[in-house]
């Protein structure tokens, strides 16, 4: 399909924030829909072609999480959540069944923005095969395996690489603790999130400046962890 | 153990019709005279023993031997067993010790004296003893009813719904009456609080005759027999005065047992002590008091529902337009206006943060906090929280010393991050713009402590011994600076329920504060030395 402006789907009961997600989305040049219920904005992403959907969790007709799930049995297209704050499991559950990544409420427009694009750009990436994935000084050329920091290739163990892999696979939008332990240890190992947490520090002290204060992989509390972009 | 008595009950009862009413009289006289014949035996066996002892050697003074199974019977048996073993101890030794021998005739005088005496002494002791006997019983079982009634109040205190102390009642009168007893709340008669005994259940004969009582408002009991099972229910309320104490309905057992009014008089008795230490401990009033609890609680929770969904709501629209407004050309131009949309925003999300403040306390006291325990590097947690309080420490000069071998703590970190949060917020709100805010991290034997030292307020003494209550306001500030009091409240809360630790130090008034958490740091942190573990 042949266009200039990306397509958002708004989703969610309270029109007032239906009004300023349009205008927000609207002044960065997206098109959007928006749906008061979860029934009509599944018409509206089966029927329109969209480019990323925004789905508040509070719905009236349908749980949130039933509404991800069923979007995600037909289509890859970017997810986002708006999720409220003390519910870290639900945030988890709705990342496991396909959401790319949550803001949590109330959100300023640049954050909703900034994970939107990145997981745009992990779906359109998906499709092109574009290799290296940059966050800052950063280049993760995912062809080649190789890592380099301001130019000089970064000495890896192949788990630290893994792991720097699987976070630019998804750069830009948070990945869940459990969904790492999974890609990087194997399913037995799950419940293991010290391993994650050792190995995480040890990936920061030759990625980050400060590797008490990282600005590359950054941790989302109670959910997983983050590659800048 | 009610229940238990009643099957006994139940099976003595199935032979008895048949035996007839003669069986039941021998056991009565049986039941009587088992002390009587007891007590004759004890006197039997010391005179074996004496004649023995005669034989071998001859006692000049028998009698003061008898005394013995006098005083036995007494402490053992009761005083009318001791009478009978003394007049037979007489009758005895003049029997077979004094002349003539194998005669109840006594001889000599001085051995007419000598029995005389004895029997004095044995009947005073006898009776001296049998009083101190009484009395013991009577201590035990006072203590015993003492014990059951502090165990009652206990539950009276603690309990939070009406359930709980049906509950209670319940188990206190099966207790004292030492049949099964079924408790129907005044309020609730249809369901009784029967839910917790594993017992045969109801009878529908019985609850009807509860509802009957209960929508007749009289003061009679009913007894009700059920023809399924054959038993015998007594339904009465409990207090006739006191309509608010319930209705009972207590298994009297088979029908066919006899002696009814004998134990609805002992009942009746019964009672009259329960609602007596009903009024006492205020059973009425702790009714009311779980009802209002627990209505206070639904409330409670239909409120904060409202509260977060309908104040933040609005909020949210208000934070995601002023942060689009901040970015429009027109007012990216105009630095007026641009500083009014900055004001909208700050306020806002001021507004936001004080909404989750109230949520947060209404949390703490209702359920209490559950924290969903994980490993976490405290430099993460501390990140996020300086993330989330940049704007409140923007005009203060935050130095943050990190040492990088703490060890991971294991702890809700969405809970500590908050809780670290509000400690900046205090920390930037009680000390001057421009002064240091100083933040280190460090490994403290098996915890990590992270303790945040600014240059401001201080403590006195007494601010330092309560800034961690909830609603306290240091008297100085409270003049000063606006608060709700719950901040370090909170803040200990979520501390407190990750097995953390919050303490605050101050040298004086105007001196600067350093408040540290102390989180635990379990050794699996010595993974991070090895490596190999999960590489």
């Amino acid at each position: 399909m042949n266009r200039q402006s990306p397509i958002a789907l708004v989703v969610d009961d309270e029109v007032q924030i239906r009004r300023f997600l349009r205008a927000g989305f609207e002044l960065e040049e997206f098109v959007v829909h928006d749906a008061a219920t979860g029934a009509e904005g599944l018409r509206i992403a089966t029927l329109k072609v969209v480019d990323m959907i925004i789905i508040d969790l509070g719905l009236p007709d349908m749980d949130g999480a039933e509404l991800v799930q069923r979007v995600r049995s037909w289509s890859t297209v970017p997810i986002i959540v708006l999720s409220v704050r003390s519910s870290e499991e639900e945030k988890v559950r709705l990342l496991e069944l396909g959401a790319d990544d949550y803001v949590v409420k109330p959100f300023g427009m640049a954050e909703l923005l900034a994970r939107a694009r990145a997981a745009m750009r992990r779906h359109t990436r998906g499709t092109i095969g574009e290799p290296v994935v940059k966050a800052g000084p950063l280049a993760i050329d995912l062809a080649r395996r190789v890592v380099s920091l301001d130019g000089s290739e970064v000495q890896l163990s192949p788990k630290e690489y893994r792991l720097l892999q699987v976070l630019a696979q998804h750069a830009g939008n948070v990945v869940t603790h459990q969904h790492l332990l999974k890609e990087v240890w194997g399913l037995t190992h799950v419940n293991d999130g010290h391993y994650l947490r050792i190995l995480v520090r040890k990936i920061r002290s030759k990625i980050e400046r400060d590797p008490t204060q990282p600005r590359l992989l950054t941790t989302e509390l109670g959910v997983g962890y983050r590659l800048a972009q | 153990m009610a229940v238990g008595d009643h099957t006994i009950e139940r099976a003595r009862g199935a032979w008895m019709p048949h035996a007839g009413r003669l069986a039941q009289a021998a056991m009565q006289v049986w039941h009587r005279g088992r002390p009587v014949l007891l007590s004759f035996l004890l006197v039997a066996a010391t005179t074996l023993l004496l004649l023995g002892i005669d034989r071998v050697f001859g006692i000049a003074h028998v009698s003061i031997a008898y005394v013995l199974p006098v005083l036995v019977a007494a402490t053992m048996l009761g005083l009318v067993p001791a009478l009978v073993a003394a007049v037979a101890a007489v009758a005895v030794s003049a029997f077979f010790f004094y002349p003539p021998i194998y005669d109840f005739r006594v001889a000599s005088p001085q051995q007419l004296i000598d029995l005389t005496m004895f029997v004095i002494v044995a009947v005073t002791t006898g009776q001296l003893a049998a009083a101190a006997r009484a009395n013991a019983v009577r201590a035990k079982e006072r203590e015993a009813e003492i014990r059951a009634l502090y165990n009652f109040s206990r539950r009276l205190a603690v309990a939070t719904e009406p359930a709980e102390i049906s509950a209670a009642v319940q188990d206190h009168l099966s207790a004292m009456t030492g049949r099964r007893v079924v408790y129907f709340a005044a309020d609730q008669p249809a369901s009784p609080s029967d839910r917790r005994q594993s017992g045969p259940s109801i009878p529908n004969a019985i609850r009807d005759a509860v509802d009957r009582l209960a929508s007749a408002r009289t003061a009679d009991g009913l007894t009700v027999a059920d023809a399924e099972t054959g038993t015998r229910w007594l339904v009465r309320s409990v207090s006739p005065r006191n309509p608010e104490y319930g209705l009972l309905a207590i298994d009297m057992g088979d029908a066919s047992d006899g002696e009814p009014s004998a134990m609805h008089a002992r009942i009746d008795a019964l009672l009259a002590d329960a609602t007596a230490s009903f009024e006492r401990l205020g059973v009425a009033h702790a009714i009311s008091e779980a009802r209002l609890r627990a209505e206070a609680e639904t409330l409670r929770e239909a409120l904060m529902g409202s509260v977060t969904h309908g104040l933040r709501t609005p909020l949210s629209s208000i934070i995601g337009s002023a942060s689009i407004l901040v970015e429009t050309p027109a007012v990216a131009a105009d630095e007026r206006s641009a500083n009014l949309v900055g004001i909208v925003r700050d306020e806002a999300e001021r507004l936001d943060h004080d909404i989750q403040r109230l949520v947060d306390a209404t949390r703490i006291s209702s359920a209490g906090v559950r924290p969903h325990l994980a490993w976490a590097d405290p430099a993460d947690i501390v990140n996020a929280a300086l993330a989330r309080q940049r704007r409140g420490l923007a005009a203060h000069t935050v130095e943050l010393r990190l040492s990088e071998d703490m060890p991971l703590v294991h702890v809700d970190p969405v809970l500590i991050e908050q809780a670290l949060a509000q400690i900046l917020d205090n920390a930037a709100k009680y000390s001057p713009p421009g002064s240091v805010i100083r933040i280190d991290g460090a490994r403290r034997a098996e915890q990590t402590a992270i303790a945040v030292r600014d240059e401001g307020a201080g403590l006195t003494a007494e601010e330092a011994a309560r800034m961690f209550e909830r609603f306290y306001r240091g008297p100085r500030s409270s003049m000063t600076t606006t608060g709700s009091g719950l901040g370090l409240w909170i803040a200990h809360a979520f501390v407190s329920a990750c097995a953390g630790r919050l303490e605050a130090a101050s040298p004086g008034p105007d001196r600067g504060t350093t408040v540290t958490m102390l989180l635990p740091a379990p050794s699996i942190a010595k993974l991070s030395a090895s490596g190999e573990t999960y590489e």
